[in-house]
Protein backbone atom coordinates (compact mmCIF):
# COMPACT_ATOMS: atom_id res chain seq x y z
CA UNK A 1 0.00 0.00 0.00
CA UNK A 2 2.66 2.65 0.96
CA UNK A 3 4.65 1.67 -2.11
CA UNK A 4 1.03 2.37 -4.11
CA UNK A 5 1.18 5.77 -2.45
CA UNK A 6 5.09 6.50 -2.52
CA UNK A 7 4.62 5.63 -6.55
CA UNK A 8 1.19 7.88 -6.71
CA UNK A 9 2.98 10.60 -5.36
CA UNK A 10 5.78 10.22 -7.32
CA UNK A 11 3.75 10.30 -10.61
CA UNK A 12 1.43 13.92 -8.83
CA UNK A 13 5.54 15.55 -8.57
CA UNK A 14 6.44 14.54 -11.73
CA UNK A 15 3.65 15.18 -13.87
CA UNK A 16 3.27 18.31 -12.12
CA UNK A 17 6.69 19.21 -13.51
CA UNK A 18 5.16 18.87 -17.44
CA UNK A 19 4.91 22.20 -18.88
CA UNK A 20 3.14 22.88 -22.21
CA UNK A 21 4.81 25.90 -24.03
CA UNK A 22 2.83 28.93 -23.44
CA UNK A 23 2.98 31.54 -25.61
CA UNK A 24 5.45 34.70 -24.97
CA UNK A 25 4.56 38.51 -23.75
CA UNK A 26 4.74 41.14 -26.06
CA UNK A 27 8.13 43.06 -24.98
CA UNK A 28 6.82 45.91 -27.16
CA UNK A 29 3.87 46.91 -29.33
CA UNK A 30 5.59 47.21 -33.06
CA UNK A 31 3.04 47.01 -35.84
CA UNK A 32 6.13 47.24 -38.60
CA UNK A 33 7.73 43.58 -37.14
CA UNK A 34 6.02 40.10 -36.66
CA UNK A 35 4.08 37.73 -38.71
CA UNK A 36 2.02 40.11 -40.57
CA UNK A 37 0.95 40.43 -44.44
CA UNK A 38 2.72 43.64 -44.10
CA UNK A 39 6.01 42.99 -43.09
CA UNK A 40 6.28 40.52 -46.00
CA UNK A 41 8.10 41.23 -49.30
CA UNK A 42 5.63 41.18 -52.39
CA UNK A 43 7.34 39.87 -54.83
CA UNK A 44 8.27 41.21 -58.18
CA UNK A 45 9.09 45.00 -57.47
CA UNK A 46 6.01 47.48 -59.03
CA UNK A 47 3.52 44.50 -59.40
CA UNK A 48 3.60 42.37 -56.55
CA UNK A 49 0.05 42.88 -55.64
CA UNK A 50 -1.11 42.93 -59.42
CA UNK A 51 -2.53 39.42 -59.53
CA UNK A 52 -3.11 38.20 -56.48
CA UNK A 53 -3.70 34.80 -55.21
CA UNK A 54 -5.56 33.25 -52.32
CA UNK A 55 -5.48 30.07 -51.36
CA UNK A 56 -8.15 28.17 -48.80
CA UNK A 57 -7.56 24.76 -47.77
CA UNK A 58 -10.20 23.22 -45.79
CA UNK A 59 -10.05 20.82 -42.35
CA UNK A 60 -10.70 16.96 -43.01
CA UNK A 61 -8.04 15.00 -41.93
CA UNK A 62 -4.96 13.46 -44.42
CA UNK A 63 -7.81 13.81 -47.05
CA UNK A 64 -7.71 17.73 -46.77
CA UNK A 65 -4.10 17.32 -46.65
CA UNK A 66 -3.74 15.36 -49.92
CA UNK A 67 -5.87 17.42 -51.81
CA UNK A 68 -4.90 20.43 -50.86
CA UNK A 69 -1.09 19.20 -51.60
CA UNK A 70 -2.20 18.13 -55.04
CA UNK A 71 -3.72 21.63 -56.09
CA UNK A 72 -0.16 22.67 -54.88
CA UNK A 73 1.63 20.44 -57.37
CA UNK A 74 -0.90 21.14 -60.14
CA UNK A 75 -0.29 24.96 -59.74
CA UNK A 76 3.76 24.86 -59.25
CA UNK A 77 2.87 22.98 -63.27
CA UNK A 78 0.78 26.19 -63.95
CA UNK A 79 3.30 27.95 -66.23
CA UNK A 80 1.34 32.13 -66.44
CA UNK A 81 3.12 34.79 -68.08
CA UNK A 82 2.64 38.11 -66.07
CA UNK A 83 3.69 41.54 -66.60
CA UNK A 84 5.92 40.42 -69.60
CA UNK A 85 7.60 37.61 -67.06
CA UNK A 86 7.27 33.72 -67.15
CA UNK A 87 6.65 31.72 -63.47
CA UNK A 88 4.41 29.74 -62.22
CA UNK A 89 1.27 30.27 -60.61
CA UNK A 90 2.10 28.96 -57.46
CA UNK A 91 4.83 32.18 -57.19
CA UNK A 92 2.40 34.16 -57.42
CA UNK A 93 -0.02 32.92 -54.06
CA UNK A 94 -0.10 35.46 -51.71
CA UNK A 95 -2.24 34.49 -48.93
CA UNK A 96 -3.05 30.68 -47.62
CA UNK A 97 -5.56 30.25 -44.97
CA UNK A 98 -5.88 27.08 -43.49
CA UNK A 99 -8.39 24.75 -41.39
CA UNK A 100 -7.14 21.49 -39.30
CA UNK A 101 -5.74 18.53 -42.00
CA UNK A 102 -5.58 21.69 -44.17
CA UNK A 103 -3.43 23.39 -41.88
CA UNK A 104 -0.45 20.77 -42.36
CA UNK A 105 0.35 21.39 -46.26
CA UNK A 106 -0.27 25.34 -46.28
CA UNK A 107 2.23 25.52 -42.83
CA UNK A 108 4.73 23.08 -44.57
CA UNK A 109 4.60 24.84 -47.97
CA UNK A 110 4.97 28.51 -46.13
CA UNK A 111 8.44 27.38 -44.13
CA UNK A 112 9.71 24.96 -46.71
CA UNK A 113 8.84 26.40 -50.09
CA UNK A 114 9.38 23.97 -53.19
CA UNK A 115 10.78 21.61 -50.42
CA UNK A 116 7.16 20.38 -50.09
CA UNK A 117 7.27 18.07 -53.23
CA UNK A 118 10.70 16.33 -52.07
CA UNK A 119 9.69 15.20 -48.77
CA UNK A 120 5.89 16.54 -46.85
CA UNK A 121 4.10 12.93 -48.36
CA UNK A 122 6.88 10.84 -46.55
CA UNK A 123 7.03 13.21 -43.25
CA UNK A 124 2.87 13.34 -42.80
CA UNK A 125 0.59 12.35 -45.65
CA UNK A 126 1.33 8.47 -45.79
CA UNK A 127 2.07 8.56 -42.32
CA UNK A 128 0.44 7.00 -39.41
CA UNK A 129 0.10 9.86 -37.51
CA UNK A 130 -3.11 8.54 -35.79
CA UNK A 131 -1.22 6.04 -34.60
CA UNK A 132 1.38 7.44 -33.41
CA UNK A 133 -0.47 9.62 -31.61
CA UNK A 134 -2.00 6.52 -29.75
CA UNK A 135 1.37 5.43 -28.96
CA UNK A 136 2.38 8.13 -27.58
CA UNK A 137 -0.44 8.14 -25.04
CA UNK A 138 1.15 3.89 -24.08
CA UNK A 139 4.23 5.49 -23.06
CA UNK A 140 4.24 5.61 -19.21
CA UNK A 141 7.16 8.39 -19.08
CA UNK A 142 3.57 10.08 -21.25
CA UNK A 143 1.32 8.70 -18.38
CA UNK A 144 3.26 11.08 -15.63
CA UNK A 145 3.22 14.13 -18.02
CA UNK A 146 -0.67 14.26 -18.79
CA UNK A 147 -1.12 13.91 -14.82
CA UNK A 148 0.00 17.63 -14.25
CA UNK A 149 -2.78 20.16 -14.88
CA UNK A 150 -0.45 22.02 -17.25
CA UNK A 151 0.28 19.42 -19.54
CA UNK A 152 -2.88 17.57 -21.78
CA UNK A 153 -2.80 15.07 -25.20
CA UNK A 154 -2.49 18.16 -27.66
CA UNK A 155 0.60 19.26 -26.30
CA UNK A 156 2.08 15.81 -26.91
CA UNK A 157 0.24 16.01 -30.25
CA UNK A 158 2.03 19.29 -30.63
CA UNK A 159 4.61 17.99 -29.74
CA UNK A 160 4.66 15.34 -32.18
CA UNK A 161 4.29 17.34 -35.29
CA UNK A 162 7.04 19.90 -34.00
CA UNK A 163 9.66 16.91 -33.82
CA UNK A 164 8.68 14.73 -36.96
CA UNK A 165 7.25 17.37 -39.51
CA UNK A 166 8.27 21.16 -38.72
CA UNK A 167 11.58 20.79 -37.48
CA UNK A 168 10.90 23.05 -34.39
CA UNK A 169 10.48 25.45 -36.69
CA UNK A 170 8.81 28.87 -34.81
CA UNK A 171 6.53 31.83 -37.06
CA UNK A 172 10.13 34.31 -36.24
CA UNK A 173 11.21 31.81 -39.46
CA UNK A 174 8.21 32.88 -41.54
CA UNK A 175 8.60 36.61 -40.65
CA UNK A 176 12.66 36.22 -41.17
CA UNK A 177 11.97 34.48 -44.97
CA UNK A 178 10.15 37.90 -45.40
CA UNK A 179 8.24 36.14 -48.58
CA UNK A 180 4.77 35.55 -49.12
CA UNK A 181 2.49 33.48 -49.27
CA UNK A 182 1.16 35.06 -46.05
CA UNK A 183 0.16 31.93 -43.74
CA UNK A 184 -3.10 32.22 -41.39
CA UNK A 185 -3.88 29.11 -40.08
CA UNK A 186 -7.07 29.28 -38.30
CA UNK A 187 -8.59 27.71 -34.97
CA UNK A 188 -11.40 28.36 -32.95
CA UNK A 189 -11.95 30.35 -29.88
CA UNK A 190 -14.18 28.21 -27.61
CA UNK A 191 -15.21 31.18 -25.48
CA UNK A 192 -16.36 33.39 -28.56
CA UNK A 193 -17.20 30.52 -30.68
CA UNK A 194 -15.19 32.32 -33.56
CA UNK A 195 -12.02 32.21 -35.81
CA UNK A 196 -9.08 32.59 -34.33
CA UNK A 197 -5.95 33.14 -36.63
CA UNK A 198 -2.36 32.66 -35.74
CA UNK A 199 -1.18 36.21 -36.87
CA UNK A 200 0.29 38.61 -34.88
CA UNK A 201 -1.95 41.06 -35.60
CA UNK A 202 -4.19 38.86 -33.50
CA UNK A 203 -1.44 38.04 -30.91
CA UNK A 204 -1.27 42.20 -30.51
CA UNK A 205 -4.75 41.71 -28.87
CA UNK A 206 -3.46 39.14 -26.68
CA UNK A 207 -0.30 41.44 -25.72
CA UNK A 208 1.60 38.68 -27.02
CA UNK A 209 4.53 37.86 -29.32
CA UNK A 210 3.84 35.17 -32.28
CA UNK A 211 7.56 35.21 -33.47
CA UNK A 212 8.67 32.22 -30.64
CA UNK A 213 5.59 30.53 -30.69
CA UNK A 214 5.90 26.77 -32.62
CA UNK A 215 4.22 26.55 -35.82
CA UNK A 216 3.30 22.89 -34.85
CA UNK A 217 1.09 24.28 -32.02
CA UNK A 218 -1.18 26.77 -34.33
CA UNK A 219 -1.11 23.42 -36.11
CA UNK A 220 -2.61 21.06 -33.46
CA UNK A 221 -5.18 24.04 -32.39
CA UNK A 222 -6.49 24.66 -35.66
CA UNK A 223 -6.63 20.57 -35.60
CA UNK A 224 -7.61 19.93 -32.14
CA UNK A 225 -10.85 17.72 -33.02
CA UNK A 226 -12.86 18.45 -30.09
CA UNK A 227 -13.34 15.07 -27.53
CA UNK A 228 -10.59 13.64 -29.54
CA UNK A 229 -7.86 16.36 -28.45
CA UNK A 230 -7.84 18.81 -25.81
CA UNK A 231 -7.77 22.47 -26.76
CA UNK A 232 -4.36 24.65 -26.73
CA UNK A 233 -4.63 27.08 -24.43
CA UNK A 234 -2.94 30.75 -24.74
CA UNK A 235 -2.27 33.46 -22.26
CA UNK A 236 -4.27 36.57 -22.81
CA UNK A 237 -1.44 38.98 -21.07
CA UNK A 238 -1.41 42.85 -20.45
CA UNK A 239 -1.26 45.03 -23.31
CA UNK A 240 2.38 45.72 -24.34
CA UNK A 241 3.90 49.83 -23.92
CA UNK A 242 2.61 51.70 -26.72
CA UNK A 243 -0.29 49.38 -27.83
CA UNK A 244 -3.13 51.92 -28.60
CA UNK A 245 -6.33 49.93 -30.06
CA UNK A 246 -6.62 49.94 -33.12
CA UNK A 247 -8.75 53.03 -34.13
CA UNK A 248 -11.27 51.73 -36.36
CA UNK A 249 -12.82 49.74 -32.93
CA UNK A 250 -14.12 52.75 -31.61
CA UNK A 251 -16.09 53.27 -34.58
CA UNK A 252 -17.38 49.96 -35.17
CA UNK A 253 -18.76 50.26 -31.59
CA UNK A 254 -20.99 52.29 -32.28
CA UNK A 255 -22.01 50.26 -35.51
CA UNK A 256 -24.59 47.94 -33.56
CA UNK A 257 -27.76 48.85 -36.08
CA UNK A 258 -25.63 49.47 -38.81
CA UNK A 259 -22.86 46.83 -39.53
CA UNK A 260 -23.50 43.68 -37.19
CA UNK A 261 -20.32 42.24 -38.68
CA UNK A 262 -18.19 44.82 -38.23
CA UNK A 263 -19.42 45.64 -34.66
CA UNK A 264 -18.83 42.07 -33.75
CA UNK A 265 -15.38 42.41 -35.05
CA UNK A 266 -14.90 45.02 -33.14
CA UNK A 267 -16.17 43.38 -29.32
CA UNK A 268 -13.91 40.53 -30.05
CA UNK A 269 -11.24 43.16 -29.41
CA UNK A 270 -12.76 44.31 -26.12
CA UNK A 271 -13.39 41.05 -25.52
CA UNK A 272 -9.23 40.12 -25.72
CA UNK A 273 -8.59 43.74 -24.09
CA UNK A 274 -10.39 42.15 -21.16
CA UNK A 275 -7.75 40.48 -19.21
CA UNK A 276 -9.12 39.91 -16.50
CA UNK A 277 -11.99 38.13 -17.37
CA UNK A 278 -10.07 36.67 -20.01
CA UNK A 279 -6.86 35.92 -18.68
CA UNK A 280 -6.71 32.66 -20.87
CA UNK A 281 -8.01 31.81 -24.49
CA UNK A 282 -8.76 28.11 -24.79
CA UNK A 283 -8.44 27.03 -28.65
CA UNK A 284 -9.89 23.60 -30.65
CA UNK A 285 -10.46 22.79 -33.78
CA UNK A 286 -10.58 25.68 -36.77
CA UNK A 287 -13.46 23.83 -38.34
CA UNK A 288 -15.85 24.68 -35.73
CA UNK A 289 -16.09 28.18 -36.68
CA UNK A 290 -15.47 27.87 -40.84
CA UNK A 291 -14.25 24.52 -42.10
CA UNK A 292 -13.40 25.51 -45.54
CA UNK A 293 -11.06 28.11 -44.27
CA UNK A 294 -12.08 30.67 -46.69
CA UNK A 295 -13.88 33.27 -43.69
CA UNK A 296 -10.32 34.78 -43.60
CA UNK A 297 -10.11 35.78 -46.89
CA UNK A 298 -13.36 37.12 -46.96
CA UNK A 299 -12.78 39.04 -44.05
CA UNK A 300 -9.94 39.94 -45.79
CA UNK A 301 -11.94 41.23 -48.80
CA UNK A 302 -14.09 43.25 -47.02
CA UNK A 303 -12.11 44.88 -44.31
CA UNK A 304 -10.56 47.86 -45.55
CA UNK A 305 -9.63 48.26 -41.58
CA UNK A 306 -6.95 45.53 -41.84
CA UNK A 307 -3.17 46.67 -42.70
CA UNK A 308 -2.77 44.80 -45.99
CA UNK A 309 -6.26 43.35 -46.65
CA UNK A 310 -7.24 42.70 -50.09
CA UNK A 311 -9.56 45.41 -50.15
CA UNK A 312 -7.54 48.01 -48.91
CA UNK A 313 -5.00 46.56 -51.52
CA UNK A 314 -8.20 46.86 -54.12
CA UNK A 315 -8.74 50.79 -52.63
CA UNK A 316 -5.04 51.40 -53.45
CA UNK A 317 -5.65 50.35 -56.99
CA UNK A 318 -2.88 47.66 -56.57
CA UNK A 319 -4.87 44.55 -56.82
CA UNK A 320 -5.95 43.70 -60.86
CA UNK A 321 -6.35 40.20 -60.68
CA UNK A 322 -7.69 38.14 -57.74
CA UNK A 323 -7.71 34.23 -57.95
CA UNK A 324 -9.62 32.44 -54.99
CA UNK A 325 -9.02 28.71 -55.09
CA UNK A 326 -10.99 26.67 -52.39
CA UNK A 327 -10.17 23.09 -51.81
CA UNK A 328 -12.96 22.19 -49.83
CA UNK A 329 -12.53 18.00 -48.53
CA UNK A 330 -16.20 18.03 -47.58
CA UNK A 331 -17.40 14.58 -47.72
CA UNK A 332 -20.92 12.68 -47.92
CA UNK A 333 -20.95 9.08 -46.61
CA UNK A 334 -23.83 7.12 -48.10
CA UNK A 335 -26.82 8.31 -45.73
CA UNK A 336 -28.82 5.59 -44.48
CA UNK A 337 -31.61 6.85 -42.19
CA UNK A 338 -33.94 7.43 -43.96
CA UNK A 339 -34.18 3.22 -45.14
CA UNK A 340 -35.36 2.89 -41.58
CA UNK A 341 -39.01 3.35 -39.62
CA UNK A 342 -36.17 3.40 -36.37
CA UNK A 343 -35.61 7.02 -35.52
CA UNK A 344 -31.94 7.56 -35.74
CA UNK A 345 -30.36 7.16 -32.20
CA UNK A 346 -28.96 10.32 -29.77
CA UNK A 347 -25.21 9.68 -31.42
CA UNK A 348 -26.60 9.77 -34.94
CA UNK A 349 -28.66 13.06 -33.65
CA UNK A 350 -25.31 14.47 -32.47
CA UNK A 351 -23.51 13.73 -35.66
CA UNK A 352 -26.13 14.87 -38.04
CA UNK A 353 -26.72 18.42 -35.04
CA UNK A 354 -22.63 18.82 -35.74
CA UNK A 355 -21.96 18.61 -39.07
CA UNK A 356 -24.94 19.55 -40.89
CA UNK A 357 -25.37 23.47 -39.79
CA UNK A 358 -21.65 23.66 -40.52
CA UNK A 359 -21.49 22.17 -44.42
CA UNK A 360 -24.51 24.33 -44.61
CA UNK A 361 -22.52 27.55 -43.04
CA UNK A 362 -19.51 26.19 -45.89
CA UNK A 363 -22.10 26.02 -48.89
CA UNK A 364 -22.72 29.41 -47.93
CA UNK A 365 -19.74 30.75 -47.17
CA UNK A 366 -18.34 30.05 -50.66
CA UNK A 367 -21.29 31.57 -52.27
CA UNK A 368 -20.78 34.65 -50.05
CA UNK A 369 -17.31 34.54 -51.79
CA UNK A 370 -18.18 34.27 -55.22
CA UNK A 371 -21.66 37.24 -54.37
CA UNK A 372 -19.07 39.46 -53.51
CA UNK A 373 -16.92 39.28 -56.55
CA UNK A 374 -19.74 39.70 -58.61
CA UNK A 375 -21.41 42.62 -56.98
CA UNK A 376 -18.01 44.43 -57.41
CA UNK A 377 -18.25 43.75 -61.02
CA UNK A 378 -21.19 44.71 -61.06
CA UNK A 379 -20.96 47.98 -59.42
CA UNK A 380 -17.92 48.88 -61.78
CA UNK A 381 -20.43 47.91 -65.07
CA UNK A 382 -23.01 50.48 -63.74
CA UNK A 383 -20.68 53.44 -63.19
CA UNK A 384 -18.77 52.84 -66.68
CA UNK A 385 -22.79 52.64 -67.61
CA UNK A 386 -23.71 55.41 -65.87
CA UNK A 387 -20.19 57.64 -67.21
CA UNK A 388 -21.14 56.20 -71.16
CA UNK A 389 -24.85 57.95 -70.55
CA UNK A 390 -23.46 60.96 -68.98
CA UNK A 391 -20.88 61.58 -71.46
CA UNK A 392 -23.76 60.68 -74.23
CA UNK A 393 -26.96 62.80 -72.95
CA UNK A 394 -25.73 65.48 -70.61
CA UNK A 395 -21.78 66.24 -71.74
CA UNK A 396 -21.75 68.92 -68.89
CA UNK A 397 -22.55 66.83 -66.06
CA UNK A 398 -20.15 65.97 -63.48
CA UNK A 399 -19.16 62.02 -63.76
CA UNK A 400 -18.47 60.12 -60.87
CA UNK A 401 -15.04 58.16 -61.10
CA UNK A 402 -14.45 55.33 -62.63
CA UNK A 403 -13.92 51.90 -60.49
CA UNK A 404 -10.87 50.07 -61.42
CA UNK A 405 -11.35 47.03 -63.49
CA UNK A 406 -10.45 43.89 -61.18
CA UNK A 407 -10.75 40.21 -62.39
CA UNK A 408 -12.18 37.84 -60.50
CA UNK A 409 -11.41 33.74 -60.52
CA UNK A 410 -13.23 32.37 -57.59
CA UNK A 411 -12.50 28.60 -58.28
CA UNK A 412 -14.02 25.63 -56.04
CA UNK A 413 -12.32 22.11 -55.85
CA UNK A 414 -14.79 19.56 -54.45
CA UNK A 415 -15.70 15.77 -54.77
CA UNK A 416 -18.99 16.72 -55.70
CA UNK A 417 -17.55 17.57 -59.32
CA UNK A 418 -15.95 14.30 -60.21
CA UNK A 419 -18.03 13.36 -63.30
CA UNK A 420 -18.25 9.55 -62.72
CA UNK A 421 -20.75 8.21 -60.09
CA UNK A 422 -18.94 6.39 -58.83
CA UNK A 423 -15.39 7.53 -58.37
CA UNK A 424 -17.56 10.52 -56.68
CA UNK A 425 -19.13 7.95 -53.93
CA UNK A 426 -15.98 6.87 -53.16
CA UNK A 427 -13.83 10.01 -52.95
CA UNK A 428 -17.25 11.39 -50.86
CA UNK A 429 -16.93 8.29 -48.81
CA UNK A 430 -13.55 8.82 -47.76
CA UNK A 431 -13.00 9.37 -43.53
CA UNK A 432 -11.58 11.96 -41.77
CA UNK A 433 -8.42 10.27 -40.40
CA UNK A 434 -4.84 11.38 -39.85
CA UNK A 435 -4.08 7.90 -41.22
CA UNK A 436 -4.99 6.72 -45.27
CA UNK A 437 -3.41 4.20 -46.95
CA UNK A 438 -0.71 5.14 -49.24
CA UNK A 439 -2.88 4.67 -52.43
CA UNK A 440 -5.37 6.17 -51.21
CA UNK A 441 -3.59 9.39 -50.39
CA UNK A 442 -1.50 9.11 -54.40
CA UNK A 443 -5.40 9.22 -55.47
CA UNK A 444 -6.70 12.17 -53.26
CA UNK A 445 -2.90 13.97 -54.75
CA UNK A 446 -3.96 13.48 -58.65
CA UNK A 447 -7.45 14.21 -58.04
CA UNK A 448 -6.79 17.76 -56.14
CA UNK A 449 -4.49 18.11 -59.53
CA UNK A 450 -7.08 16.59 -61.53
CA UNK A 451 -10.06 18.85 -60.81
CA UNK A 452 -8.18 21.77 -60.96
CA UNK A 453 -7.38 21.72 -64.38
CA UNK A 454 -11.06 20.87 -65.22
CA UNK A 455 -12.31 23.64 -63.46
CA UNK A 456 -13.58 25.84 -66.35
CA UNK A 457 -12.77 29.12 -64.24
CA UNK A 458 -9.46 27.45 -63.92
CA UNK A 459 -8.97 27.12 -67.36
CA UNK A 460 -10.19 30.71 -68.22
CA UNK A 461 -7.23 31.91 -66.03
CA UNK A 462 -4.70 30.00 -67.44
CA UNK A 463 -5.38 31.07 -71.23
CA UNK A 464 -5.75 34.64 -70.42
CA UNK A 465 -2.22 34.25 -68.23
CA UNK A 466 -0.84 32.61 -71.11
CA UNK B 1 -20.62 47.72 -49.68
CA UNK B 2 -20.28 51.82 -49.41
CA UNK B 3 -18.86 54.61 -51.71
CA UNK B 4 -16.56 57.24 -50.43
CA UNK B 5 -15.35 60.20 -52.44
CA UNK B 6 -12.79 62.87 -50.54
CA UNK B 7 -11.99 65.99 -52.53
CA UNK B 8 -8.94 68.14 -51.47
CA UNK B 9 -7.27 70.39 -54.24
CA UNK B 10 -4.39 68.47 -54.18
CA UNK B 11 -3.92 65.07 -54.53
CA UNK B 12 -3.09 62.81 -51.49
CA UNK B 13 -3.56 59.93 -49.69
CA UNK B 14 -6.47 59.38 -47.82
CA UNK B 15 -6.58 57.43 -44.53
CA UNK B 16 -9.57 56.36 -43.56
CA UNK B 17 -9.46 54.96 -39.52
CA UNK B 18 -5.39 55.95 -39.91
CA UNK B 19 -5.14 53.38 -42.28
CA UNK B 20 -3.94 54.60 -46.01
CA UNK B 21 -6.73 53.65 -48.18
CA UNK B 22 -6.40 55.31 -51.30
CA UNK B 23 -6.32 58.34 -53.21
CA UNK B 24 -9.06 61.50 -53.50
CA UNK B 25 -11.05 61.75 -56.10
CA UNK B 26 -11.01 58.00 -56.10
CA UNK B 27 -13.88 56.13 -54.90
CA UNK B 28 -12.95 54.15 -52.19
CA UNK B 29 -15.31 51.30 -51.15
CA UNK B 30 -15.63 50.36 -47.96
CA UNK B 31 -18.08 48.60 -45.51
CA UNK B 32 -21.35 49.89 -44.27
CA UNK B 33 -20.45 52.23 -40.98
CA UNK B 34 -18.58 54.38 -38.59
CA UNK B 35 -15.21 55.90 -39.92
CA UNK B 36 -12.56 58.96 -38.87
CA UNK B 37 -11.37 60.27 -42.87
CA UNK B 38 -7.89 62.10 -42.34
CA UNK B 39 -5.63 63.10 -45.12
CA UNK B 40 -1.75 62.09 -45.02
CA UNK B 41 0.88 64.95 -44.38
CA UNK B 42 1.16 67.86 -44.76
CA UNK B 43 -1.29 68.57 -42.22
CA UNK B 44 -2.60 71.50 -44.35
CA UNK B 45 -6.25 70.74 -44.93
CA UNK B 46 -9.02 71.73 -42.83
CA UNK B 47 -11.30 70.17 -40.96
CA UNK B 48 -8.43 68.28 -39.29
CA UNK B 49 -10.25 64.72 -39.35
CA UNK B 50 -14.24 64.16 -40.59
CA UNK B 51 -16.50 61.40 -38.94
CA UNK B 52 -18.79 60.12 -41.49
CA UNK B 53 -21.73 57.34 -41.37
CA UNK B 54 -21.43 55.47 -44.58
CA UNK B 55 -24.89 53.79 -45.71
CA UNK B 56 -27.06 54.25 -48.43
CA UNK B 57 -24.57 55.17 -50.75
CA UNK B 58 -24.06 53.91 -54.34
CA UNK B 59 -21.22 53.05 -56.69
CA UNK B 60 -22.74 56.13 -58.86
CA UNK B 61 -23.96 58.05 -55.83
CA UNK B 62 -20.51 57.86 -53.27
CA UNK B 63 -20.78 60.30 -50.13
CA UNK B 64 -18.78 63.24 -51.03
CA UNK B 65 -16.94 64.94 -48.41
CA UNK B 66 -14.28 67.77 -48.63
CA UNK B 67 -11.35 69.24 -47.12
CA UNK B 68 -10.15 72.79 -48.02
CA UNK B 69 -6.57 73.97 -47.85
CA UNK B 70 -5.59 75.86 -45.07
CA UNK B 71 -3.78 78.75 -45.06
CA UNK B 72 -0.89 79.58 -42.74
CA UNK B 73 -2.95 82.52 -41.67
CA UNK B 74 -5.87 80.57 -40.79
CA UNK B 75 -6.08 79.66 -36.71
Amino acid sequence: MSCWLAGLLLIGVLGGCAQAPMNAPLAAYRPDAGYRFTTLDAGDAGDGDGLYVALAFSGGGTRAAALSYGVLKALADTPITWQGKRKRLLDEVDLISTISGGSFTGAYYALFGPGIFTDFESRFLKRDIQGELGRQLWNPVNWIRLASPSFDRIDLAAELYDRTVFNGKRFDALTAARHRPFLVINATNMSLGRRFGFIQDQFDGLGSDLGPYPVARAVAASSAFPLLLSPVTVRNYPAPPGYERPAWVDGALGDYEVNRRRYQRAREWTLYADKAGHPYVHLIDGGLADNIGLRDVIDSAQDAARPGSIRQLMNQRKIRRLVVIIVNARTEPPETIDTQRRAPGALEVAMKTATVAMDNYSFETIELMKDLAGAREQARRAVEDCRRLLADRCPSAAQPPPLNEIRFSIIEINFDSIADPKEREEFLSLPTSFALPPATVDRLIAKGGELLRQSEVFQELVEELK
Amino acid sequence: MEYLLVHFPERRRVLIDGNDQGRTDETLELERGTYIVTLSPPLDYKPKKRKVALKRTSPVSPLEIRFAKRHASDK
